[in-house]
């Protein structure tokens, strides 16, 4: 033995006044729980010889208790269920007799073990009411006399935060615990990093993700925008955006005012932001973090706005995986290219929603950007591009019902909709389970330009 | 009374049996305890192992493939189904011969064939119609009105059977039954039984005699270990002998002060710890511990209809009312179930089954607790997307829950379907109504009627398949146990757990004999 268990009992039950059980007798002095018991009951002794009441002593009985006339009724109950018209009809027909031990005195039939806590006051009465005892001993320790008897719960929660670093599999052998020798643990090393990771190193691997072309794009423009129009950037931010697994990272917001200067300036140069947008790729910390950028529900976002932000932003690369970007970019750039003529031509028949005179085609671009979905969890949601019918009354007083895209939040947990979308949707980065369908060519000769991306 | 002292009853209220080292003594030879070797007077034990292998019959599947679009009356229908071959045979059998008036029992096919005067006998559902049942469309309208009425303990019209009908119902109609054998016949909604009789002058089928399902077959032991052994052509290993489980049901643990001390006490006795040396050697045979439900009290994500924003505690009055308030969300109960499972991990394997209370899904059947509920017992789980075959020392399962331990078929709920079909029956004997779930092949035969309930696109999945050795409910009011039998020699211990919160009981199951016994933890109070 180490330690004295009577200078430790002595300091910490007489002189700090403290509650000791034999677990955490047992813990401290790193003994079996058995032989903690009998200390403490060694101890309980010589104390109260020297100085009576100086310890009080918890005790801990099991065995079989006397039939009490609290517990199961040894037949009062039975008797009336047998006989009033209460008690549930005979079973159903077809059915064996069953035995019923609920019905006479169970007690009799069940063994039944008592475990009972009592203190040093009660304890000649709690041994009278015992058949037999199977065991008896000191559970606990303390100066005085206990008034609120779980307090003795604290003892175990004081083991449990004092010895939270102990692996259990290795040091409850010598506590006495029953050891289960099949018992199943994970590693206790790290879970895989949460799912940020995969994305960004998929991504990265150089497929080209049409998915989260879009979403880094929208995001890169709520952090440049910043600077520029507060009021968009906060509109900007709605956006729902996320790679294979939203999640929102406060880390978001310093990297992008960190780059805003060299992000005005890329706002105003359109072609040149080609070039700007591989620089802040490789200088930029890559942080795994601020791919899956935040996951902000999308607003009620009007598109206005939308368009006020995204034309001047356009492909804002904010740090991330470097080719993670530079793929992205690419593909946004060649989309946006492709784009320019037929959004030129189409005059009103252009989206209804965008009113503003502002490029189009940057608009259109902007628009297809921005159009994101967050990662399922079973559910999408997002803005998306809908062909949605319009009927418009032509000069000649003709109906004309054309097909235009229109944006719309949606959130669904289903397949995705066979719908006609927009071809590079930034759909999430997952394996396609997810990613829209192209512009349906048979459904809108509009649409036919813009084909599959 | 007399106390006879067990022989091993002071062993601990004495000195420790050690030498103590002094400083005039030489040392003692057993005064060396760096390791519990045998210089210890206590062994220290191991636990007795059991095989355990769970059955994913009432895993729903996740995400997407879980649809809600399709109708609960398919769910009738299914089952209907798949009871009718069964019921068909029994009835058949039994009826065949069936003769009133030198008139012989006709097999009719469908409710609506039933002739006026003609003694025939027919399959269908039944179905009661209670007045007093929880109407949706009563309950929306009223809503807004009038405050919750306290929840009914029965839906029988007090004073007889002046609003209560029991129809039986098939795929092309209804038939109201009467008569007196109704009586004594345990009834439910959605049980599928063949009627015999007659229809009478109102109308009415008037009921002769009733045949149920029954149990169906039983596995033998270990078969389904013998089975895929022979599939694989591999040997199967020594398996041991004795054991023992445990099962509790209703920790009902909710952050207040006043329940932890039990909880401890029921955690040393089961890492063998507390009691004396024979008890923790009958201790280590307790293979496994099965907790069956309502571990949380007020967990449930949907309170009960009166408790609609208060958590479970009175709020105070400028907490959001409606929508959830974070703020009152009390992480006690979860982190101290967490604790107490990971103390007892190391030691034993648990199976934990959800319950009316418990943070998961509240319609049947309820999905396993999420393993993020469990921030330390987690790593005694298998990681969330392995094969269920394989689960790790802490099973999360779902309720009801079916699985094989040692060989034997257990089958367990949480409390939920028996405590419907209280409300429907007049009688209080639970274990009455157990056996009648399994005569009539259902873990929960008044789903979807008055328990929520997931609407199976293929078949009800609550239809019993195989009868289990082990049928146990938990949060039962108090302990019973019976054995019921089958035509065909089927035994089932049919086991009501009583909730520990209540009583402090702990139903320990022998393997071997399938016989309980109750250990039962209590404080001394005057």
């Amino acid at each position: 033995m180490a330690q004295d268990y009577s200078e430790y009992l002595a300091i910490n039950v007489l002189n700090e006044q403290q509650v000791v059980s034999y677990r955490t007798l047992s813990r401290a002095l790193k003994v079996h729980v058995n032989l903690a018991k009998q200390m403490l009951y060694d101890f309980h002794r010589k104390q109260n010889a020297k100085k009576p009441s100086s310890v009080h002593a918890t005790y801990l009985i099991t065995g079989t208790r006397v039939a009490q006339s609290t517990s199961k009724t040894n037949g009062i109950y039975s008797q009336d269920g047998e006989d009033t018209v209460m008690r549930s009809s005979p079973p159903i027909p077809g059915s064996s007799p069953t035995k019923q031990t609920g019905d006479s005195g169970e007690d009799e039939d069940i063994p039944t073990r008592s475990v009972l806590l009592v203190r040093q006051e009660h304890l000649e009465k709690a041994t009278a009411t015992f058949e037999h005892i199977a065991g008896k001993h000191v559970y606990s320790l303390q100066p005085g006399s206990l008034s609120d008897i779980q307090v003795l719960s604290d003892c175990n929660r004081r083991i449990v935060s004092t010895y939270a670093a102990e692996d259990p599999l290795v040091a409850w052998k010598q506590y006495g615990t029953i050891q289960d020798p099949n018992v199943k643990r994970r590693t206790q090393g790290q879970r895989p990093p949460p799912p940020v990771a995969p994305p960004a190193a998929k991504s990265a691997v150089g497929s080209k993700p049409a998915a989260t072309a879009g979403k880094p794009a929208t995001l890169e423009r709520q952090a440049s925008r910043a600077s520029d129009v507060s009021i968009s950037s906060a509109k900007a931010t709605p956006e729902p955006n996320g790679t294979a697994n939203a999640k929102k990272s406060a880390a978001s917001k310093p990297p992008a005012t960190k780059r805003q200067s060299s992000d005005i300036f890329k706002s105003f140069a359109k072609g040149g932001s080609k070039a700007k947008k591989e620089t802040p790729d490789t200088s930029a910390a890559p942080s795994p973090a601020l791919v899956p950028v935040a996951d902000e529900p999308m607003g009620g976002m009007s598109d206005d706005d939308a368009d006020d932000t995204v034309e001047d932003a356009e492909v804002e690369v904010r740090a991330g995986s470097g080719k993670l970007r530079k793929d992205r970019q690419a593909e946004l750039e060649a989309m946006m290219d492709a784009e320019d003529e037929p959004m030129d031509d189409t005059a009103e028949s252009g989206i209804d929603s965008r009113t503003e005179p502002g490029p189009k085609q940057q608009v259109e671009a902007a628009e297809e950007l921005a159009e994101t979905m967050t990662v399922e969890n079973g559910r999408r949601r997002g803005r998306r591009r809908v062909m949605k019918k319009k009927t418009v009354k032509d000069e000649e007083g003709y109906l004309v019902t054309k097909e235009e895209a229109v944006w719309e939040s949606f959130s669904e947990d289903e397949p995705a909709p066979k719908k006609a979308k927009m071809a590079p949707v930034p759909a999430v980065a997952k394996s396609g389970a997810a990613a829209k369908k192209a512009g349906n060519p048979g459904q809108g000769n509009i649409m036919s330009f813009f084909g599959k991306k | 009374m007399a106390i006879t002292n067990g022989s091993g009853d002071d062993a601990l209220l004495s000195k420790p049996s050690y030498a103590l080292p002094s400083p005039l003594a030489p040392p003692h030879p057993t005064a060396n305890h760096n390791s519990s070797s045998s210089s210890q007077p206590f062994p220290s034990l191991t636990r007795q192992s059991a095989s355990y292998s769970p059955l994913t019959d009432f895993t729903l599947p996740k995400g997407e493939a879980r649809h809600y679009q399709q109708q609960y009356a398919d769910m009738y229908f299914a089952r209907l189904a798949q009871l009718k071959p069964s019921v068909e045979a029994l009835a058949a059998e039994a009826w065949s011969e069936f003769e009133i008036a030198s008139e012989t029992a006709r097999k009719v096919d469908r409710a609506l064939d039933v002739r006026q005067g003609e003694l025939c006998w027919v399959i269908g559902t039944i179905y009661m119609e209670m007045p007093l049942k929880p109407n949706i469309l009563d309950d929306i309208g009223k809503e807004h009105w009038i405050a919750a009425p306290p929840p009914r303990v029965k839906f029988l019209t007090p004073g007889g059977v002046g609003g209560d009908q029991t129809m039986l119902e098939d795929e092309s109609g209804r038939l109201r039954l009467v008569g007196g054998a109704l009586e004594s016949m345990l009834l439910v909604t959605g049980a599928i039984v063949a009627v015999l009789g007659t229809e009478n002058a109102d109308g009415d089928f008037e009921v002769l005699d009733l045949r149920v399902p029954d149990l169906p077959r039983q596995p033998v032991r270990w078969e389904r270990e013998d089975g895929r052994a022979a599939a694989s052509k591999q040997k199967v290993e020594k398996r041991e002998e004795g054991g023992k489980v445990a099962i509790v049901s209703g920790l009902g643990i909710s952050g207040d002060a006043g329940d932890t001390l039990t909880l401890d006490l029921l955690l040393e006795y089961l890492l063998g710890e507390s009691a004396g040396s024979e008890d923790q050697s009958s201790i280590s045979t307790i293979s496994r511990l099965i907790v069956a439900g309502n571990s949380l009290a007020h967990a449930s994500p949907v309170p009960p209809r009166d408790e609609v924003g208060t958590n479970g505690q009175k709020k105070a009055p400028h907490a959001k009312k409606y929508g959830y308030d974070s703020s009152a969300y009390n992480a006690a109960p979860t982190d101290r179930l967490d604790l107490f499972l990971s103390s007892l991990l190391p030691s034993l394997p648990v199976t934990l089954l959800p319950g009316a209370d418990d943070p998961t899904s509240i319609s049947l059947p309820q999905q396993p607790i999420h393993q993020a509920m469990f921030p330390h017992s987690r790593t005694y789980q298998s990681p969330p997307k392995s094969s269920p075959a394989e689960p790790g020392s802490f099973d999360s399962g779902t309720n009801p829950y079916a699985f094989d331990l040692h060989g034997w078929r257990f089958l367990g709920t949480g409390g939920q379907p028996v405590d419907d079909i209280y409300k429907y029956v007049a009688g209080e004997e639970r274990l009455e109504m157990m056996e009648a779930m399994l005569r009539w092949r259902l873990v929960a035969p008044t789903a979807p009627d008055t328990l929520w309930c997931y609407p199976f696109p293929d078949g009800d999945a609550f239809v019993l398949r195989e009868c289990p050795h082990v049928f146990f409910v938990g949060n039962q009011p108090k302990f019973e146990s019976t054995v019921v039998e089958g035509p065909l020699g089927q035994q089932c211990r049919v086991v009501a757990v009583p909730s520990f919160r209540d009583t402090g009981e702990v139903v320990i199951l022998d393997f071997e004999t399938l016989e309980p016994e109750l250990v039962r933890i209590e404080i001394f109070e005057e």
